[in-house]
């Protein structure tokens, strides 16, 4: 299988893909885009927190009302005098009175919402809030500091507390997270971790179906314009597939380093210098993991694509024809983003061993926590046999597929192909 | 010397027998047509010799010895379903289908150049196959089929997409490689051209082959009873005369087929009594055409009587 014409084939593949537009234009807008998907969601935030306001607050008592005005007032856009708020004295009958009245800028939103603080709330902190929107974490999460403040000052005031015991009591708990590594020292977790597993997830993702749609493509192509049987007097389908296979494996491999480079030189050397809170526990055996395992992936993979090219002479059929092996690479995507928060549950423990899905989740794993090293090795061992499995079935199918033409097969007719004495 | 054998070759596909027992040698330096109507099992046979079938049963042996991939580099073929990479220059294809048989170099290149030369194709060098004309794309083929100097040469309907200047020049190469000692394989349902060019004739009908041997024999063996004429005038006469078994007119010529060899005498004096100008007389002569008709037609009424 590995001689001069396979060679041949190879090269050829390779001459065809490196030097073709799409992929000089596909190495490039990559990076890009991967900085606009990164960067768009803190672009949001920051979006989000300037939302300016219009609140009504009512309260019982004159002196709790007179504390939030201060510290309401210092909240930027009431300070630039973009959001506004209103302070009311009622019970609750006045509430109520007062909410029928203002029902009509309460649902055009001219009014925000009308935040209600019981007496008991001087108690027990638990606030109402009247809006036509009632669950804007947003406007929550601007006011609880000023609110809070207000309330346990109020409640502490008389008490014969000092300063620093309500500063304390003020405070909310914090977790500061370290990660427990077998060979390290504890070293403070960082955001920078999450960013890369999401990172080489989405990495790892996108190339297998690009690289896998452009391998199904050139097999219809080779079919479609009846190149193929010229070659076939060349060389043996199964030389035909391997040096294709190969040739599109080496494109995507070389491809990701070019993508990786960044990130490698990042960890190797002190050319960039990244904050603390984002700082990097990835290093080169990881990084080398999970570009021996995106070629293990790109292999079995292009195989199942170059399989269902050749079972269809044109694109729309073949296009059709791929969505079995689009959930291959789809749900175990989803698995991967999903283990961000746990990365030791039941599904990902299961998935990063599983057949297909242990090439995309097991990196994503490793990119979060120490994955222990029998774990790696089963997702070795499975990822190879799937490779080789794979490529004997594939094998069989693409010799009869290539040649077969005419009327789109059935799958049960493909499944008979395996048996083919050909 | 038989350089090629083929030995009872079957292949079935589902329930259809697409060859079926099939057998014929090859000799060096000669011209072997395997000729049969559309999906008589040409192309399966075809595509046995050349390794990309594996036949149910049968043997194909060169000089004696299994065929295998080694075999490839030593032949030209040219499918009848064929094609070219669309975005590749003419010269990266010819180099291309060169290096897959194991040929490159600055030899390869230089012979490339002289075959575009003679072809007429010498500025067309660094144009994509896309951008060339149909007939064009067919001479880069048969360049590429031709390029890596085989010794065996297999054409599936080669002249299919060429105009009569080019299907000349394609004709006259062949030849010249069949002086140069190759050999060549082609098959057609054109049996014109299988006439001119064939030395070894094998017609293969249903997946069996019904014919077989060198085509002046052939010929020679059924031309007994057959006439071949050109006239002018009016023969509608003969249309009922008792001698004759059958009268077929190929365009410029006629074919009158004779119930006995015996009444040739007898049919020139008719015509020349009726008044009919004879212009061309032949006795001796049957086109291949008409072997194919007659044997088809015969075959076809055995494989109802089977079914």
């Amino acid at each position: 299988m590995f001689n001069q014409r396979m060679l041949s084939i190879l090269k050829r593949e390779l001459k065809d893909k490196i030097l073709s537009r799409t992929f000089i234009v596909m190495t490039l807008l990559v990076p890009l885009f991967m900085v606009i998907i990164l960067a768009l969601p803190t672009y949001l935030m920051t979006m989000d927190k300037n939302d300016n306001f219009n609140i009504t607050v009512i309260t019982e008592n004159n002196k709790i009302a007179d504390n939030l005005k201060t510290e309401l007032g210092k909240i930027e856009s009431v300070k630039e005098g973009k959001s506004r708020i209103k302070f009311l004295v009622k019970d609750e009958n006045g509430l109520k009175e007062y909410l029928k009245e203002n029902k009509q800028k309460i649902l055009n939103e001219n009014i925000t919402g009308v935040i209600y603080l019981p007496k008991k709330s001087a108690a027990d902190k638990r606030l109402k809030f009247y809006s036509n929107n009632p669950n804007n974490k947003n406007l929550f999460n601007q006011l609880k500091g000023s609110f809070n403040q207000v309330l346990t000052d109020n409640y502490f005031s008389g008490k014969n507390l000092s300063e620093k015991d309500v500063k304390y009591a003020r405070t909310r708990v914090f977790f500061d997270s370290f990660r427990i590594s077998k060979d390290a020292s504890i070293k403070a977790e960082s955001k920078g971790n999450r960013i890369i597993s999401f990172l080489l997830t989405f990495l790892l993702y996108f190339s297998l179906i690009y690289m896998g749609t452009m391998v199904m493509r050139s097999v219809v192509e080779e079919k479609n314009s009846k190149i193929v049987e010229v070659i076939l007097s060349s060389v043996s389908s199964k030389e035909l597939m391997t040096g294709k296979i190969l040739g599109a494996a080496i494109t995507g491999l070389l491809q990701m380093i070019i993508w990786l480079t960044p990130l490698i030189l990042l960890i190797s050397t002190s050319i960039f210098i990244i904050p603390a809170e984002f700082a990097l526990q990835i290093d080169m055996p990881l990084i080398l993991y999970f570009l021996f395992n995106f070629f293990i992936g790109l292999i079995t993979f292009l195989g199942l694509f170059a399989t269902v090219g050749s079972i269809f002479d044109n694109d729309q059929d073949a296009q059709s024809g791929i969505w079995p092996l689009m959930m291959l690479v789809i749900i175990p995507f989803f698995i991967a983003i999903a283990i961000q928060d746990n990365p030791n549950n039941s599904i990902g423990y299961i998935s990063s061993m599983f057949p297909f899905a242990s090439i995309i989740v097991m990196p994503a794993k490793m990119s979060l926590i120490d994955v222990p090293l029998w774990q790696i090795l089963i997702s070795v061992v499975v990822n190879l046999g799937t490779m080789f499995g794979i490529f004997i079935l594939a094998g069989k199918v693409y010799r009869v597929g290539i040649l077969s033409t005419g009327k789109k097969p059935k799958w049960s007719e493909v499944i008979k192909w395996l048996k083919y004495k050909y | 010397m038989n350089i090629l054998e083929v030995k009872n070759l079957y292949k079935s596909f589902d329930t259809i027998k697409a060859v079926d027992g099939v057998s014929f040698n090859i000799k060096q330096g000669s011209v072997f047509g395997l000729i049969g109507r559309n999906g008589a099992g040409k192309t399966t046979t075809l595509r046995m010799m050349m390794n990309i079938y594996t036949p149910d049963s049968g043997e194909i042996l060169l000089n004696g010895k299994h065929i295998d991939n080694e075999f490839k580099k030593k032949v030209g073929y040219l499918p009848e379903e064929r094609g070219l990479y669309k975005k590749m220059t003419v010269m990266d294809t010819l180099l291309f289908f060169a290096d897959v048989k194991g040929k490159k170099g600055a030899d390869i290149k230089r012979k490339a150049n002289e075959y575009l030369e003679r072809f007429d194709l010498a500025d067309r060098k660094l144009t994509k196959i896309q951008d060339l004309s149909k007939g064009n794309q067919q001479k880069i083929q048969f360049i590429a089929t031709i390029l890596h100097d085989p010794e065996f040469l297999v054409l599936d309907e080669p002249f299919s997409g060429l105009d009569p200047i080019n299907t000349d020049l394609l004709r006259q190469i062949i030849i010249d490689l069949r002086d140069k000692g190759k050999v060549i394989i082609f098959s057609t349902h054109l049996m014109d051209f299988a006439e001119k060019m064939c030395d070894y004739i094998t017609m293969i009908d249903h997946g069996k082959i019904i014919l077989d041997g060198n085509l002046s024999e052939l010929k020679a063996q059924y031309a007994k009873k057959n006439v071949s004429l050109n006239y002018e005038g009016d023969i509608s006469f003969l249309k009922n005369n008792s001698m004759i078994e059958s009268i077929d007119d190929f365009g410029n010529t006629t074919g009158i087929r004779l119930k006995s060899a015996s009444d040739i005498q007898e049919l020139l004096k008719l015509l020349v009594n009726n008044n009919v100008t004879v212009k061309k007389f032949d006795a001796n002569d049957i086109s291949l055409h008409e072997i194919f008709v007659l044997l088809a037609e015969n075959n076809e009424v055995k494989e109802e009587k089977n079914v």
